[in-house]
């Protein structure tokens, strides 16, 4: 047990509460929140332990409210953070696009449940992972992680306010409500041995404020997709930051090469990090010629049917993706040439599976295996879809496979 | 320095030198970007004095009251006003539509030393934010509101707007607008302001005067400044109507005159009788003007602040519990996956028990365990269910396929989740409230304890689960006694954890008994 209010050791601990305490650990100080299922945990959790911590927590009017008070909360030097579920996160994007245009770090938890609209508030689903890369009005790029247990949640929300400091930008983690709602063991290290990154930051004093270029567009490598320091209010830069098209500056520059300048900025500093921001896990794709390619609980439930199906001979590999964007183009690319299909389950109709589709390009078969929402993938529909992308034959399976999409 | 002089001056010069700009060419040129002149704003337009005003107070306040301007921040968000953030030398945020204060929250939360000022328009303040202005006035947030009203919605070309008198004309309101407006001072006394002003920019001097007072009041204050909006707004209504379109400026000076003949000077005036006069046709002919409202009022980041030690004595208390956590060694023999549903209804501790039962296994036998419930409908209404996994190897399926044990406590949940367990399965019921029907499943073993009867004679019905629970653990062995007793004593509270562990035992040593 560590003093200063900071949970350590091990516990067993609901999803939720394991994304405030990541949070918390890495040192967000700030949470804006709106009350939804199935996120609300993490907003009860915050409320209770950040003043724990001198911590602020706030409930605001709603979550177009919540997204700008942590972005004006990043502002104010403190790491922080917000949390919802599908309605919520809509009401989100609005002010997710003023975070990436101001370069603002923070962090939103999306603990998806089934849509659209009001949809299956208590229930999972995974149907929000293409309103999470192109969900704001705009081009950007976003940085998105997917964990698979309240242990993964607790470590990639720690990692998600690394990145978002790192890169100057929001970071999202996309759970659901199956993780979110699972009570499992999660192992809290000690402060010391996490690794913490703040963001790169000028103080009062560091630079002339006359001088000062809130967006500098490169560091003094002059290498393209540098993350150049951020003031925060009240250090006497006298800075402007707005959501129009601007210049280093930060003002207005309403024009085309200011927008083609502005743009590729936001970008590439993620393209640029590509490499770095990427994180798989993989098992057995050495001999696969099948590859279980999912994410988030579904991958987690896919682990099952994929040793099921190496024990019937068929060479099945498995790889998860922690990063969901920026997506790991590259690896999918080179499996493809090598394999004979991958095998996609997802709670959606198939929304990952698209970009497995772009970047397989016809080289491999790619198998959708979806369910709707409502309730986790069952081990026998990816079982099933293994084994007919391997050829061989597949008994009769409940009638939840005929939700099975071929593509 | 008329404004056409100060463009001549300006023009041409690179972003680079920005301290060129501060040369001492008018006293409030230390507070402009001068770099971003000229503006984007309309001759005649009330903009250019609302700004003025507002830098004037802060001056004022910097040689008063030993402001350090460095700590004010401006936040605005969309429209003519918004581009006020852009304009002045100051930390300054320009945000998307109706956003700022959310935004400015934030900020004042955060580090509480910032002044944080709002500056924008009706639209944007009333309209698209109007929620945002009603709750932060609602918390008595320690920020200035300052919305400069012209009636309409300018930067788009003057459509109708939540300020639009009614019978006025705009370019969406050409019959005459049939909607009501907001009186902006009496929504924000109502919301919870403490501190309510109204000015026109007619009244400079004034208006500046009420804005170092607001900008000073601790609490959430709000200023309203009537402009005129020479472009769009005038062009439909009567201060403007008949005047050369291409005069701008003489359209706003009408304005002016309009205000001086119509405002009225009111300090006090209940925020209800503030609302703006129009004849039927919309045109306005009386504004009242002043400071309504003053009054102090606890402000809501000292209110936040007043919890956090009660916050943490609470964490003490919890750290004490956690500390006193036994270290058990674990166990290391074999634990096949044991699947278990718990049912009863809301009250028994159904879902505690599921918990518990997770917790030993991984906190104190050392292996794996996943707890889920029941969410939603289904567990509202009575009914309580949850469902624990056990393993000695990572759970990858997070839910029951063929649930091995169930630890049953109504007759509803018996019906409900009996026909799933697996065949040759261990059911457990309180015997007191579950009567097995003649049809029962022969092929489950089943036992018996009257839990509820056996909690209420140590003196505490409410302790039945634990009862439950040491059945449980006698019979199916999936998790040590030690474990669970551990447990148990994490998770009640401590007035009642002897007569838990006392349950929990009875329900064992009857398990024991069984079983032999
Ligand atoms: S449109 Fe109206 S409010 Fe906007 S700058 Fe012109 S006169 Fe001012």
């Amino acid at each position: 047990m560590s003093d200063k209010g900071l949970l350590t050791g091990e516990h067993f601990l609901l999803g939720d509460y394991a994304a405030a305490e990541g949070a918390i650990l890495v040192g967000c100080r700030f949470f804006a929140g709106y009350p939804i299922t199935p996120a609300t945990e993490i907003a009860e959790r915050m409320s209770t332990r950040l003043p724990q911590v001198d911590g602020i927590y706030i409930q605001m009017e709603d979550e177009l409210a919540s997204m700008n008070a942590i972005l004006g909360a990043s502002w104010a030097g403190a790491k922080s953070m917000t949390a919802t579920s599908g309605p919520g996160f809509s009401l989100m994007m609005e002010n997710l696009g003023l975070g990436i245009m101001l370069e603002t770090p923070c962090v939103l938890v999306d603990v998806q449940r089934g849509g659209p609209s009001t949809g299956l508030p208590t229930l999972v689903g995974q149907q929000d992972m293409m309103q999470a890369r192109w969900g704001s009005h705009g081009d950007y790029e976003i940085i998105a992680l997917c964990p698979s247990s309240p242990q993964e949640l607790f470590d990639l929300t720690i990692r998600a306010f690394n990145l978002a400091e790192k890169f100057r930008t929001p970071v999202l983690v996309m759970t659901d409500a199956e993780i979110g709602h699972m009570t499992e063991r999660v192992v809290i290290p000690q402060p010391e041995e996490i690794e913490i990154i703040n963001r790169p930051q000028v103080r009062k004093g560091d630079v002339e404020p006359d001088h000062f270029r809130i967006y500098r567009d490169t560091d003094t490598d002059g290498v393209e997709g540098t993350v150049s320091p951020m003031a925060i209010a009240g250090e006497g830069y006298r800075f402007h930051v707005t959501g129009l098209i601007h210049d280093e500056l930060g003002y207005p520059a309403m024009n085309a090469e200011s927008s083609e300048w502005n743009i590729k900025r936001l970008v590439n500093k993620i393209r640029a990090h590509r490499d770095e921001i990427i994180q798989l896990e993989e098992q057995n794709l050495d001999d696969a010629e099948i590859i279980v390619v999912s994410y988030g609980i579904s991958a987690r439930t896919s682990q099952w049917p994929i040793e099921q199906a190496r024990k019937e001979g068929i060479r099945v590999g498995y790889l998860r993706l922690i990063t969901i964007w920026p997506f790991p183009e590259k690896r999918i690319i080179e499996l493809a040439k090598r394999i004979r299909a991958f095998v996609v389950p997802e709670i959606n109709m198939g929304q990952i599976c698209l970009e497995v589709e772009r970047c397989a390009a016809g080289q491999a078969q790619v198998l959708g295996v979806n369910r709707l929402g409502g309730d986790i993938l069952e081990p026998q529909q990816v079982l099933s879809a293994i084994r007919k992308a391997a050829g061989r034959s597949d008994q009769p399976q409940t009638d939840l496979q005929n939700r099975q999409t071929e593509r | 320095m008329a404004e056409s002089d100060m463009r001549l001056e300006h023009s041409g010069h690179e972003p680079d030198s920005q301290s060129d700009w501060v040369t001492g060419l008018h006293p409030m040129d230390v507070l402009l970007r001068g770099e971003r002149l000229p503006h984007i704003w309309c001759q005649g337009c009330g903009l250019g004095t609302a700004l003025t005003t507002f830098i004037g107070a802060l001056q004022w306040l910097e040689k008063n009251q030993n402001w350090d301007l460095d700590k004010v921040s401006v936040v605005s968000g969309i429209g003519c006003t918004g581009r006020i953030a852009g304009y002045i030398r100051l930390d300054s945020f320009h945000t998307t539509h109706g956003r700022a204060i959310p935004f400015a929250t934030g900020l004042k939360l955060v580090n509480s030393e910032l002044k944080v000022v709002v500056i924008s328009g009706d639209g944007d303040i009333a309209g698209i934010g109007g929620n945002h202005f009603i709750h932060a006035a609602r918390r008595n947030l320690d920020i200035t509101v300052i919305c400069v009203n012209n009636f309409n919605y300018g930067m788009t070309g003057g459509q109708s707007g939540p300020t639009t008198p009614h019978g006025a004309r705009t370019v969406t309101a050409q019959y005459g607008n049939f909607e009501h407006p907001f009186n902006l001072p009496y929504l924000a006394a109502a919301g919870g302001a403490s501190f309510v002003a109204r000015w026109t920019v007619l009244h400079a001097r004034r208006l500046e005067w009420t804005l170092r007072e607001a900008m000073m009041h601790s609490g959430f204050s709000f200023v309203e400044i009537i402009a005129p909006c020479s472009t769009s707004y005038a062009r439909w209504n009567l201060e403007g109507r008949g005047l050369d379109p291409q005069k701008l400026g003489r359209r706003g000076l009408e304005v002016m005159k309009h205000y001086q003949q119509v405002g009225k000077i009111g300090h006090d005036t209940h925020p209800k009788d503030a609302a703006i006069k129009v004849n039927e046709k919309g045109e306005i002919n009386a504004i009242v003007e002043g400071v309504f409202l003053n009054e102090p009022k606890p402000e809501f980041r000292a209110a936040i602040k007043h919890k956090t030690q009660i916050a943490k004595e609470r964490w003490s208390a919890a750290k004490k519990v956690l500390d006193a956590r036994l270290k058990l060694p674990g166990r290391n023999d074999v634990v096949e996956r044991t699947e278990v549903q718990l049912g009863g209804f809301g009250g028994q501790g159904i879902m505690s028990a599921g918990r518990i039962i997770g917790q030993a296994a991984t906190l104190y036998d050392k292996i794996e365990a996943c707890f889920t419930q029941s969410y939603g409908p289904e567990a509202r209404g009575g009914a309580a269910g949850s469902q624990v996994v056990v393993a000695g190897e990572p759970i990858h399926h997070p839910h029951l396929i063929a649930p091995t044990s169930a630890i049953i406590m109504s007759q509803e949940a018996y019906v409900k989740y009996v026909p799933n367990l697996t065949s040759n399965g261990t059911l457990l019921i309180d015997d007191g409230l579950v009567t097995l029907p003649e049809d029962h499943r022969q092929d489950l073993k089943t036992y018996g304890i009257p839990a509820t009867q056996i909690a209420e004679e140590l003196g505490n019905a409410r302790a039945a689960n634990s009862a439950m629970l040491g059945f449980w653990a006698a019979i199916v062995g999936a998790v040590s006694q030690a474990a669970m007793r551990q447990s148990l004593a994490d998770s009640v509270p401590p007035k009642t954890l002897e007569v838990n562990l006392k349950a929990f035992d009875v329900g064992f040593d009857k398990g024991v008994e069984v079983l032999k």
